[in-house]
């Protein structure tokens, strides 16, 4: 009877054996695109997915996918050679993505280069190396409430003046608010005097040259402390305070980026979109963020993955399509004369235009904790801004030095 | 059916059709299982993982011998947690502790083989290079021929990896159209670019060696030219630029050059004991350490302390039987437990907004200031508190309520007649009783929050940041955030090898608060004299 048991088990195994090994055959033999994108984009990808099967025969997945979680899991799923052939993510990516090795290098020539917005391009730069295309740009603006604010201010003395006017702590009323523990979103404050992270020389950002404790963005800090001290903007500001109330109608004007506006408009607030007011005279200089697709190193598939970017995302139609869906500014020129005429589309793109592209290198890494911590240290009143600055970039400069 | 004895010699008979068909059913899974396996151990082996696949054969055939051996028959009881044991608990521990002595992490994500190969297949287009279009043509046999434009009006064949000058006559080339490019030769068939993408998968691999330079396909309309950019060496397993003649030893896991410049990717090496000396020897990690500590020992005995008091304090309380709807109470009480922690801790982040925060407006209608909740670092510990105090005290509600009612009533007869009060009944009868059930618990809930970086990560993340600290520590970070923080925020990108050096270090601490606190209550020794 075990003699029969085994036979069995073995006449099953081999059945099964061959089944499978059949079906393995016959998903090794069709060639596959699978895109990896967040909620935001996949509407517009799935028609153009279709018509890529259409037409060349090969089939595309389109699979969502948190944002935060593109990032990781195909940092951890590339070099096992099970990651998806493109993805969707931020420029700021890149950096980390190519010192590891991860990302394809895309080749466009002198003419395709010009039909971007440049900005959008030196995001994915990266070694003088471009490694994604960009399909969005962004930046932060001035968004305000028109029942509140009727005409935004040009200069920070003039926020400051409204917003004191319409401040009321017990009533939950303020005149301006942002996240003010938050680097991305204080950047333009830091930035408009001379503030920055890392130098931009044109080839790349270097890592060795930090102007975060220089004068300009020594003045950024202490008007970030005035703002909190002051109880304009309160300590501890989130994303989630400012926009709930703002949504509440109780804020007169906040600053963030376009990805709110759809917010804005179901809450059913009068809005208009403007630069961010100039601080000492000088220009605030957000950091603009590109969106875009990159290629998978180790995908098998490059060379049709590219054939999906030149036909869909590097074309206006392409990019009108995801615009539709991810209302950020269009990177392609053509596509952003298209709907330049919007209003909103048109302040941010002016603010964008303003803007530096935020760091790539994966030397930004050491930025944002170190930075968010001496934020809050400022906004707290613990420590005293010039001195918590320059701790930020010392702290910043020893991490780098120490990174293996 | 036969009933009675069975002797392992003879279990054929046994089984009617019912027995049969179970039988059936096991073969069926035994040998799908075995089928499933031995096709994923073939994968691994073929992608070089030798030792997985070696586990995986391994694992089947005890699998198998377990299953259908009436020798070892006991092992069935045991064998699938044994499997699992072995998947969740004791691979994850042997990974970490592989981990905790290599660089893996940012900078160091892929093997030596995979960089090596990476700069291989790198090329590189010279000055000069050129770029060609091509059109491509199917023989019946379905061989590939590619012609290209080498310059206008003439033609180069590229062929099983070589490129000859085409001659027009005599490979049948016409150029219907008049792009440049031919549209027929002889008999084979065009192909359009939709038809050619179908066949990337060979299109991809293909390099034609023209000269001293490779022909490769740039996209589909599209060959170019390139060079290989490196050459490994095996015998002195050194890389080498072509373009420079530099050559790059591997060194921390970069290929290094001469002058020290690094060529990117890393790859993973082997670092010995190098992120356990960083721990103690880096005075940016070690100076918070301590403060960390004696917070994290802090925030676990006291969160114990509590918890247990609140949870105690509410099961003598629904415990007497004076009191009306004790269900209903106890039903209510345990609602905290329902939900999930990470949601209740959201959920208070929310309730102590300093600016719109229900607890404050409730601290305005007492006429006080907003309370910085979670700006400062004493009310942040005591938001912490409130928080893990909320979540954790229907566990010691729960637990105590089952330890009382096994607690003999005869006890506090005895004590009733002897005239004690109530206090000196809780603190000598009840107590000391109650301590025998609960304080292994106790001592598991200390090592749990020890470690509870779900309740600090959510509601403060560690925060509010220390004045002067050179790394990410904050006034509420336990052990086990401050390390997350310094090993995937400490600005060095994600570091997989320090993070697993610096939890088996942690590993260690509780283990050793552990067995000293079970030393200290001397549970063992009064379990053994209650028995």
């Amino acid at each position: 009877m075990r003699r029969v048991i085994g036979g069995l088990v073995l006449a099953t195994v081999v059945a099964v054996a061959v089944v499978t090994a059949a079906a393995a055959g016959a998903l090794a033999a069709t060639d596959k695109l699978v895109i990896w994108a967040s909620e935001a984009q996949v509407p517009a990808l799935l028609p153009m997915a279709q018509q890529f099967e259409k037409e060349y025969g090969i089939k595309v997945e389109v699979t969502e996918m948190g944002f935060g979680d593109i990032r990781s899991n195909f940092s951890v799923s590339a070099p096992t050679g099970e990651g998806p052939d493109l993805i969707v993510g931020a420029h700021d990516w890149v950096g980390e993505f190519a010192r590891n090795g991860l990302v394809e290098p895309i080749e466009m020539s002198a003419a395709q280069r010009d039909a971007f917005t440049p900005v959008g391009l030196q995001g994915f730069t990266y070694g003088g190396k471009l490694y994604g295309v960009p399909y969005a740009i962004e930046a932060v603006a001035l968004i305000y409430n028109k029942a509140l604010v009727p005409t935004p201010p040009k200069t920070f003395d003039e926020l400051l003046t409204v917003a004191r006017k319409l401040t009321d702590r017990n009533k939950k009323r303020y005149g301006f608010l942002y996240p003010n523990n938050d680097a991305y979103h204080s950047f333009p404050l830091l930035s408009a005097n001379g503030g920055y992270i890392f130098k931009f020389t044109g080839q790349g950002f270097d890592p060795k040259d930090i102007g975060l404790d220089n004068e300009g963005a020594i003045a950024g800090a202490r008007l970030i402390q005035r703002l909190a001290v002051e109880g304009l903007v309160p300590k501890g500001t989130d994303y989630q305070t400012m926009e709930g109330l703002f949504l509440q109608g109780q804020v007169g004007m906040i600053m963030t980026g376009p990805w709110e506006i759809d917010n804005v408009k179901k809450a059913g607030i009068k809005y208009g979109v403007a630069k961010i007011p100039t601080f000492n005279g000088r220009v605030a200089r957000p950091f603009v963020g590109a969106q875009g697709f990159m290629v998978n190193k180790f995908s098998p598939n490059k060379i049709l993955a590219m054939e999906f970017l030149q036909k869909f995302i590097m074309t206006k139609e392409g990019q009108l399509a995801i615009w539709k869906v991810d209302p950020r500014i269009p990177a392609l020129k053509a596509a952003f004369q298209e709907v330049a005429s919007n209003a909103d589309v048109a302040a941010f793109g002016a603010s964008a235009a303003d803007g530096i592209p935020m760091p790539n290198i994966p030397e930004m890494a050491a930025v944002w904790g170190a930075l968010q911590d001496k934020l809050t240290l400022i906004v707290n009143g613990e420590q005293d801004p010039a001195s918590a600055m320059k701790d930020a970039a010392r702290q910043i400069r020893d991490t780098i030095a120490q990174a293996k | 059916m036969r009933t009675g004895a069975m002797t392992p010699a003879a279990p054929a008979p046994r089984g009617g059709p019912a027995l049969a068909g179970v039988l059936w059913l096991k073969v069926l899974a035994l040998g799908t299982l075995d089928a499933l396996g031995a096709w994923a151990a073939a994968r691994l082996w073929a992608d070089g993982r030798v030792w997985p696949a070696v586990a995986m054969v391994a694992g089947l055939v005890a699998t198998t011998w377990i299953f259908t051996s009436p020798r070892a028959y006991p092992m069935r009881y045991i064998w699938p947690g044994f499997v699992f044991f072995a998947l969740l608990v004791i691979y994850p521990i042997g990974y970490t502790v592989a981990v905790a002595f290599t660089d893996y992490g940012t900078g160091h994500m892929l093997s030596k083989e995979q960089v090596i190969r990476q700069f291989e297949t790198m090329t590189y287009e010279p000055e000069d290079a050129s770029r060609f279009r091509f059109a491509a043509f199917q023989a019946p046999g379905g061989t590939l021929t590619l012609v290209m434009e080498e310059s206008p009006g003439r033609w180069a064949v590229l062929e099983g990896g070589k490129v000859r000058p085409a001659d027009p006559a005599a490979d049948g080339l016409v150029d219907e159209d008049g792009d440049g490019l031919p549209d027929r030769m002889g008999s084979r068939q065009a192909l359009a670019v939709a038809q050619l993408a179908r066949r990337l998968a060979e299109l991809r691999q293909m390099r034609w060696e023209w000269g001293d330079r490779i022909l490769r396909m740039m996209s589909l309309r599209e060959l170019g030219e390139a060079r290989h950019a490196y050459r490994y060496d095996p015998a002195s397993d050194t890389l080498t630029d072509t373009r420079t003649g530099t050559t790059y030893r591997p060194v921390e896991g970069y290929f290094t050059g001469e002058d020290g410049q690094r060529l990117e990717p890393g790859f993973v090496t082997y670092v010995g004991l190098d992120n356990f000396v960083r721990m103690v020897t880096d005075p940016a990690i070690s100076r918070p350490f301590l403060r960390v500590f004696v917070w994290t020992f802090a925030w676990a005995a006291l969160t114990v302390l509590l918890q247990f008091s609140a949870g105690l304090g509410l099961a003598v309380l629904l415990n007497d039987p004076r009191l009306k709807l004790r269900n209903l109470y106890r039903s209510v009480l345990i609602l905290p437990y329902s939900v999930p922690a990470f949601i209740s801790a959201l959920m208070w982040v929310g309730l102590l907004n300093t600016e719109v925060g229900v607890i404050n407006d409730f601290v305005r209608a007492l006429g006080a200031g907003p309370i910085p909740w979670l700006q400062n670092p004493f009310w942040a510990r005591v938001a912490l508190f409130l928080v893990n105090l909320w979540l954790g005290y229907p566990y010691m509600m729960i637990i105590t309520l089952g330890a009382l009612q096994s607690i003999p009533s005869e006890l506090y007869e005895a004590a009733l007649v002897d005239g004690a009060r109530p206090w000196d009944v809780f603190r000598s009868v009840t107590l000391p009783l109650l301590m025998i059930a609960v304080s292994p618990l106790l001592v598991g809930s200390f090592a749990f929050n020890f470690n509870n970086f779900n309740v600090i990560f959510l509601v403060t993340g560690g925060g509010p940041p220390m004045v002067g600290a050179q790394t990410p520590a904050g006034h509420t970070d336990i052990l086990i955030s401050y390390t997350y923080r310094l090993a995937f925020q400490g600005g060095q990108g994600t570091q997989f090898g320090f993070a697993s050096a610096i939890s088996i270090v942690i590993f260690l601490v509780v283990a050793i608060l552990s067995a000293i606190n079970f030393r200290m209550t001397g549970v063992f020794e009064k379990m053994s004299e209650n028995v």
